[in-house]
């Protein structure tokens, strides 16, 4: 039986927090998951404004912020918004596609030294792939944001996002990445059931024999090119965490923290904004406002809301008590899967995500890579 | 040697306590930190540029139990430790 003790441990104040800077893009890819949210309220704060808000992180000791979107280079004021974060004693990250990368605002990022790095959106070895879902000029505007970033010595990863259209490029787009870029680390994931992917499904979310396709390519690719290649979502996550399940299963092995839906322990350690300033705990369940920015405080929100105390308490549900997982001969090797795609696709956060759902998978005829 | 010397913080180095009473001391612009107890989460509250040594040896003798008989080089490691990780400057103050 597993214990019903939290395997996460929580922290006095988050180490991350999430932002969605602005909720302005210069693309609209046609698996995004911020845009076609009804839920979402398209408005961006000043730069005052995220400046009082990263005092307040500042006095909390918050470790580091993770810029996002929209895309955080839209912005006309990000030297004011760097700066605030550095004021305050942070470092940083952001999230990017690329496109609009110069030498003026790598120089700025670089002259910051405080960023931990830049992540571009990157998902085939040549336009006629990748600019299908991110749109016409985008594969040329992200490898020259790469090259710049690179120029000016700013670690430099590339997600990689899987969908019907790249499947195919995949072994390309390692190459490309890795031997002819010379990225350092890119990561994987497909195209989740989000934004407008949900508008987009059918033409873009991989079906059951895709899926096993990209699993096959993907962990051929991390076998080649080792740590260089990871996933915390997406098809190689998918073939690594059920291979170890099998395992696991076969060898009779108890595994502490499986189930139970432990999918995600984010709620222990970071939290997120949104681009008009609600606090929410992750940017995939944007529809649960905790508070907002420079009126509640970060800190009641983190240590006392029941909301998030919920979400934190989900650790403690077992996962037999559902009736999808009676039965289930995996069931103490799971862990519900992540709680913000479940929501997207049951409408419910306290129940196992359907999505890598690996009962599922082999009923509908799946085979494990 | 710390003994006279009144060290002061390197004012962009982060405290950040969690709930078990230790804590971690960050430093931003490297990403470089260290665990520390609550002995040295105490000794990194003193520290102002105005005490020294026998100062945070007196406090910690006032605040906790069982105090090692080492305790005086114990801090001056920790001290020394800071300081080669440029969190403080140890100097001979007025």
């Amino acid at each position: 039986m597993p214990s019903s003790e939290s395997p996460f441990k929580l922290m006095r104040t988050p180490r991350v927090v999430d932002i969605a800077i602005t909720s302005s893009c210069n693309l609209q890819c046609l698996y995004c998951y911020h845009f076609n949210n009804p839920e979402l309220d398209y408005k961006d704060l000043n730069a005052v404004e995220w400046q009082t808000f990263f005092k307040e992180l500042g006095n909390l000791s918050i470790m580091s912020v993770c810029l996002a979107g929209g895309e955080p280079f839209v912005r006309k004021d990000l030297p004011e918004i760097l700066d605030g974060i550095v004021e305050n004693r942070m470092r940083y990250s952001i999230l990017s596609n690329g496109m609009l990368i110069n030498d003026k605002l790598a120089e700025l990022v670089s002259l910051t030294g405080r960023c931990n790095g830049v992540q571009v959106s990157l998902d085939g070895s040549c336009p006629e792939i990748n600019d299908i879902c991110r749109g016409a000029g985008s594969f040329a505007g992200a490898v020259r944001g790469i090259k710049i970033l690179q120029n000016y010595k700013i670690p430099v990863t590339v997600r990689v996002t899987i969908s019907k259209y790249n499947l195919r490029d995949l072994d390309k787009t390692v190459q490309f990445l890795l031997d002819d870029l010379g990225i350092e680390f890119i990561s994987t994931n497909s195209a989740g059931f989000l934004g407008s992917c949900k508008l987009n499904s059918e033409n873009v979310q991989l079906d059951l024999l895709e899926r096993q396709e990209a699993m096959k390519a993907l962990l051929n690719l991390a076998k080649k090119y080792k740590t260089r290649i990871g996933a915390a979502a997406g098809p190689l996550a998918d073939a690594r965490i059920w291979r170890e399940m099998e395992n696991s299963r076969l060898n009779g092995a108890i595994v502490q923290g499986k189930g139970r839906l432990t999918g995600c322990g984010c709620a222990f350690s970071k939290i997120a904004v949104r681009s008009d300033g609600a606090i929410v705990p992750c940017n995939m369940l944007s529809h649960i406002i905790l508070g907002w920015i420079n009126k509640d405080s970060l800190q009641d929100i983190w240590q006392c809301s029941s909301e998030l105390n919920r979400i934190r308490s989900r650790s403690k549900i077992a996962l037999d008590e559902f009736v999808q997982c009676k039965g289930c001969k995996y069931v103490s090797y799971c862990t519900g899967n992540c709680p913000g795609l479940g929501y997207n696709l049951t409408g419910n956060i306290y129940s196992p995500s359907p999505d890598a759902c690996l009962k599922d998978y082999l009923a509908a005829g799946g085979v494990i890579p | 040697m710390s003994i006279g010397k009144k060290p002061v913080k390197n004012p962009t180095i982060v405290l950040r306590e969690e709930f078990d009473n230790w804590a971690i001391l960050y430093n931003p612009d490297t990403s470089d930190a260290i665990g520390i107890n609550p002995v040295g989460i105490s000794i990194w509250k003193m520290i102002d540029g105005t005490r020294d040594v026998t100062d945070f040896e007196e406090e910690i003798k006032r605040n906790f139990r069982q105090v090692p008989a080492s305790i005086s080089s114990d801090i001056e490691s920790f001290l020394n430790e800071l300081e080669k990780k440029r969190y403080i400057k140890q100097h001979f103050g007025e």
